[in-house]
């Protein structure tokens, strides 16, 4: 384990000493990505499947509790103003201090939706956050009503409303759009779209040819004449390139919240694990287009062809929703097309981690075919 | 104690062509072994086959007494390889090989990075120790394609043709070095095709071409191979001549080498050299000028070869 850090920290540092790779990692993908969002269709705000919100709860009774309870079972992400200094709301909900008084009373309360000064442009999250509001509600109501019909007691007290809210629903509605997603745009479309492309091609063309290049050198040879494995060099060589590519997720997807205000909310770890993966396969592919071909030229020329490939079937830069179903299915022959399809359920089409375990698991295949391959016919 | 390294019966093929051929020598601790022969002799291979990057088709390597194919990694350890070709980072500077080559040796951080600075004094590298190797000439590369394998002080140090494409400065400072590895107690298997480096470096040396070995000893005992102690060459026209023919050359010479313009022999017996000289002057073929010498690594190459290894 220690051999394969080391090289692959070595390999790292290698990279990054290299002013091409700084101008490639860093430089062209956020000129790409701003550039594209500028000219993409849409107004480029990623639906955020659990959008923040601030709740003032003024109820002195225990429905506000039991509201709010409902409000996240819907799909609203409560943000604690004093703990939670770095995701803004953009919407506050407020609770009446009469909340309970009035509800079990059968009078009407009045829930306040009052916009979070500066979160004009969110426009796409604000109509997610009324939507499900009004879903609570609905639900809350909903769950008073059973309550009352099947309790002895009005007006119910909480354990008996609590245990109401538990029980299965006997409805439930899941809309989706009719045949396809919606098109992604903007910043959400870009972005993702740019970063596949970018790791596509950097760890294709770094990793070949760092491979071919150490192999003509004879560092590769000289590695196995220290108390280093075969296997070892070549996870090392993986980790390295992976390492890499790790380094430009992070670097865009910062650049992505802090210039772009691409909002990933509570699905920044899904993103990121999608991305991480796309990044062993992207580098398990270098490394086996640089065992397989020798001369710096023909790896460059063949890694360029295969990047602008996967990114053109993959649909980093234009939408697989907009394009024929054969050329969709065609796309999916490559992993960047299962790459973007997870990455816009999560940024663009408010899934969650547990609706992109098929892409991920095509992915994880992808990479362990091309590691399997890359070992194979690894030489040094 | 037993020998460092011990070579028995080596073999090796790619396709049809015998690189190596039944090879056997050893080397001892505090001892330079060469391997001298021309390029495609089957040195480097023999190299390859030693440090684990080959496996050999036949025969055995021992490492400190201990079969290599037993555990490959445990010989390594005791093992430092310096290849033929600069197999270095050049982006890195010399202290960042180093310390990179030395934590794959298995030494830690810290004292990777004490050994380098040691090593890097030792081969007059410490005021460029932060340079990337990119900037070095050619002969400061070798030498840090040299420290590279020194870090976790290998008993037994493979130098495969270290000093090809250096100025004469830099062969004397590497040559220089080698020569204090020895004094350390270090076993030493050197591969050369330089004469001049066999001669004055190694304690014994193996002679191999077309991948055979075809002599080994110290440089005493391999020029006492050809008889006598003394050469003589004579220049003139032997175009068409015929020494197989001329009366009693055969019994008093052997003769190494027959070329248009050259003739070389060797004494088969310690007569005094005039009256050698003045049997040669009376061949057939007039003489336009004889040279009386000491045999040389090259004699007895071309005498085991049937070619001289400056070709």
């Amino acid at each position: 384990m220690k051999n394969i850090l080391s090289i692959g920290h070595n390999e790292l540092r290698l990279f990054m000493k290299s002013r091409t790779a700084l101008l490639w990692l860093f430089v062209l993908p956020l000129a790409f990505v701003a550039l594209m969002a500028r000219f993409s269709f849409g107004d480029g705000r990623s639906s955020n499947r659990f959008p923040p919100v601030l709740i003032e709860n003024a109820d002195t009774g225990f429905l506000g509790n039991v509201f709010i309870d409902t409000l996240s079972a819907q799909g609203l992400w409560r943000i604690d103003p004093e703990k939670d200094t770095k995701n803004k709301p953009i919407r506050t909900i407020r609770v009446p201090a009469d909340f309970t008084t009035r509800v079990l009373a059968r009078q009407p309360s009045n829930v306040e939706l009052v916009p979070v000064p500066g979160s004009e442009d969110a426009q796409g999250d604000a109509l997610v956050i009324e939507a499900r509001l009004v879903r609570a509600l609905v639900a809350l109501n909903s769950h008073l009503l059973e309550t009352s019909r099947q309790g002895t007691q009005w007006p119910p007290d909480e354990q008996a409303l609590r245990t109401a809210l538990t029980r299965p629903a006997l409805v439930a509605l899941d809309s989706k759009f009719a045949g396809r997603d919606p098109v992604p745009s903007g910043v959400g479309f870009s972005l993702p779209g740019n970063l596949v492309y970018f790791l596509t091609m950097n760890l294709l063309i770094f990793g070949a040819a760092t491979v071919a290049a150490t192999r003509r050198s004879g560092v590769l040879r000289r590695l196995l004449t220290l108390p280093v494995r075969r296997g070892e060099l070549i996870a090392g060589q993986l980790y390295g390139l992976w390492l890499l590519g790790a380094v430009q997720i992070a670097f865009l997807l910062l650049i992505g919240k802090l210039v772009f205000h691409l909002n990933l909310g509570a699905n920044t770890p899904g993103v990121v694990l999608v991305l991480l993966v796309y990044a062993w396969v992207a580098a398990a592919i270098g490394i086996l287009i640089g065992s397989l071909l020798d001369s710096h030229d023909r790896i460059v020329g063949v890694c360029v062809l295969a990047s602008i490939l996967m990114a053109a079937l993959g649909g980093c830069w234009f939408p697989m929703e907009l394009v024929p179903d054969v050329l969709r299915t065609a796309g999916h022959c490559v992993p960047t097309a299962w790459a973007l399809d997870a990455l816009h359920r999560l940024i663009s089409f408010g899934g969650s981690l547990g609706d992109v375990l098929r892409p991920l698991s095509v992915l994880a295949a992808f990479g362990a075919a091309a590691t399997a391959a890359a070992s194979r016919w690894f030489r040094v | 104690m037993p020998p460092l390294l011990q070579i028995d019966h080596l073999a090796k093929a790619y396709g049809p062509v015998r690189a190596v051929q039944d090879i056997s020598f050893s080397v001892r601790p505090g001892e330079i072994y060469g391997l001298l022969g021309p390029n495609g002799a089957g040195k480097t291979t023999t190299i390859s086959m030693v440090s684990g990057l080959l496996v050999p088709d036949g025969g055995s390597i021992s490492i400190a007494g201990r079969p290599l194919a037993a555990d490959p990694q445990a010989a390594k350890r005791l093992m430092g390889v310096v290849p033929q070709e600069l197999a270095l980072y050049e982006e890195l500077s010399a202290a960042e090989n180093l310390e990179f080559w030395g934590r794959l040796a298995g030494l830690d951080t810290k004292t990777a990075r004490s050994r380098t600075a040691e090593i890097l004094a030792a081969l007059t590298l410490s005021d460029r120790a932060r340079d990337p190797v990119k900037t070095f000439s050619g002969g400061m590369k070798r030498r840090v394609n040299l420290g590279c394998a020194l870090l976790h002080r290998p008993k037994l140090i493979l130098l495969d043709e270290p000093t090809v494409g250096i100025d004469p400065q830099a062969r004397l400072n590497i040559l220089e070095f080698v020569r204090s590895l020895r004094a350390d107690g270090v076993g030493v298997l050197y591969t050369t095709h330089y004469l001049e480096e066999a001669e004055s470096l190694c304690d014994r040396i193996g002679i191999v071409d077309h991948g055979r070995m075809h002599a080994e000893g110290t440089l005493r005992e391999l020029q006492e191979r050809l008889g006598g102690q003394r050469l003589f060459v004579l220049e003139g026209q032997w175009t068409g001549a015929e020494p197989d023919t001329w009366p009693g050359l055969r019994q008093h010479y052997r003769v190494l080498q027959h070329t248009d313009r050259q003739l070389v022999v060797a004494a088969l017996d310690e007569r005094d050299p005039a009256d050698c000289l003045r049997e040669l002057l009376a061949l057939p073929v007039r003489a336009e000028n004889v040279t009386l010498k000491r045999p040389s690594l090259n004699d007895v190459f071309l005498h085991l070869t049937g070619r001289d290894l400056r070709e």
